[in-house]
């Protein structure tokens, strides 16, 4: 399972990861269960911690590559919903996945 | 080429590869929430394979247990009994299926699309306060029906997907096209040879029509799920597509644009931790 962990700099640890192990302070109290999902303000606490490394999940790095320029995250998005017909005012619900799709793998993209 | 009759899906139901005896043991009592704990731990763990991946599966960040458990007991002492059964048939139904039998069906898409199905069913139940192993089981075994279709008709099924990316139609209107039975059929009809239960075949049943007469919260889930699963381009596919999403299903949901990121988030970074080891 070690291939699945990877550790990193704080400064690499990104909003969205999740801890591959429960995160232990200088004094070896509990900060953070095993499985959180780390967010911007946890990722902000942690220096006075005296945290400076945690190993989290490690990511897919194909689907991170593929992700990489927003032109290519349109052209796929609109391929896998090839079916859907914006101008069909009944087919809503299918719309509004697409778009909150998109706006979820674009807004990571920007994500520091 | 001719079509397939349900009636001989349902005779050959019989020359499937059966699950091991303790799983079905374990399906059939559903309904027994004191079934005797102590003989079940001790029957599953004659099975070693089952055991470990059980075991790897109560140990994973699904879970969030402070302690690692390393016997099916404690794994039953920490997570309760339901959750535990539902680990143990996870386990046991994606080592079941023979691979790389028929040639136009791609194996490795269909695990990784039923696994991510599972975790993203799960992350919404826990947002709509539906059981949520009930809601993972039936995320990972909605497409099962392909399973027993590609098994027992792999040549019929080849031609129906080869139908599918000539018309770029649907899996369920190619199979419906080329052999005349479809998935959703061929799951029904191993869902009850397998006796899972009522919520389960309703689930199986009603994934691809949510809005029919008692189809249910789970049928929502799984239906939504799936569509997610499909947009999230998680298979790998190239002819992935993402289906019409169901406006009642979506609806019944009620969830918002910053619940539904959340979820995005959840399925993608689960699946990859649940795929290490169901298929691993």
């Amino acid at each position: 399972m070690s291939a699945a962990y990877q550790h990193l700099a704080l400064a690499e640890v990104m909003p969205g990861m999740i801890l591959s192990d429960e995160l232990l302070d200088r004094q070896g109290q509990v900060l953070l269960p095993k499985g959180a999902v780390l967010t911007a303000k946890t990722i902000a606490l942690l220096p006075s911690h005296g945290i400076d490394m945690l190993a989290v999940l490690r990511r897919d790095g194909s689907a991170a590559a593929s992700q990489s320029d927003p032109a290519s995250v349109q052209r796929r998005q609109d391929k896998l919903f090839r079916k859907y017909d914006p101008d069909n005012i009944d087919d809503w619900a299918t719309g509004m996945l697409r778009r909150y799709i998109l706006d979820y793998r674009l807004d990571r993209e920007s994500a520091p | 080429m001719s079509t397939v009759a349900l009636d001989d899906v349902v005779k050959n139901l019989e020359d499937l590869p059966s699950l091991p005896a303790v799983v079905m043991e374990l399906l059939t009592c559903i309904d027994q929430d004191d079934a005797d704990i102590s003989v079940l731990a001790k029957k599953v763990s004659h099975d070693s394979a089952l055991t470990a991946k059980t075991l790897r599966l109560a140990n994973s960040s699904l879970y969030g247990l402070q302690v690692k458990v390393t016997t099916i007991q404690q794994a039953i002492t920490f997570l309760g009994f339901q959750t535990t059964r539902n680990l143990i048939t996870a386990a046991a139904v994606t080592g079941c299926f023979a691979e790389g039998r028929c040639q136009g069906f791609d194996d490795k898409a269909f695990w990784r699309h039923s696994i991510a199905s599972a975790a993203c069913c799960k992350v919404i139940a826990r947002r709509v306060r539906f059981n949520q192993d009930y809601a993972f089981t039936a995320g990972l075994l909605h497409d099962i029906g392909r399973l027993v279709l590609v098994s027992t008709y792999p040549a019929e099924y080849t031609a129906a997907m080869a139908y599918r990316r000539l018309h770029d139609s649907e899996v369920l209107d190619a199979e419906q096209a080329v052999m005349g039975v479809d998935h959703v059929q061929a799951g029904m009809a191993l869902a009850e040879h397998w006796n899972f239960s009522e919520t389960m075949r309703l689930a199986i049943a009603h994934h691809h029509d949510p809005d029919a007469p008692g189809a249910g919260l789970l049928a929502s889930i799984v239906h939504v799920a799936n569509a997610i699963v499909h947009a999230l381009d998680i298979a790998k596919d190239d002819h992935e597509l993402v289906p019409p999403v169901s406006r009642s299903a979506w609806t019944a949901l009620g969830l918002h644009e910053e619940a539904w990121r959340h979820v995005f988030r959840e399925t993608e970074l689960q699946f990859e931790e649940i795929a290490l080891i169901l298929m691993g």
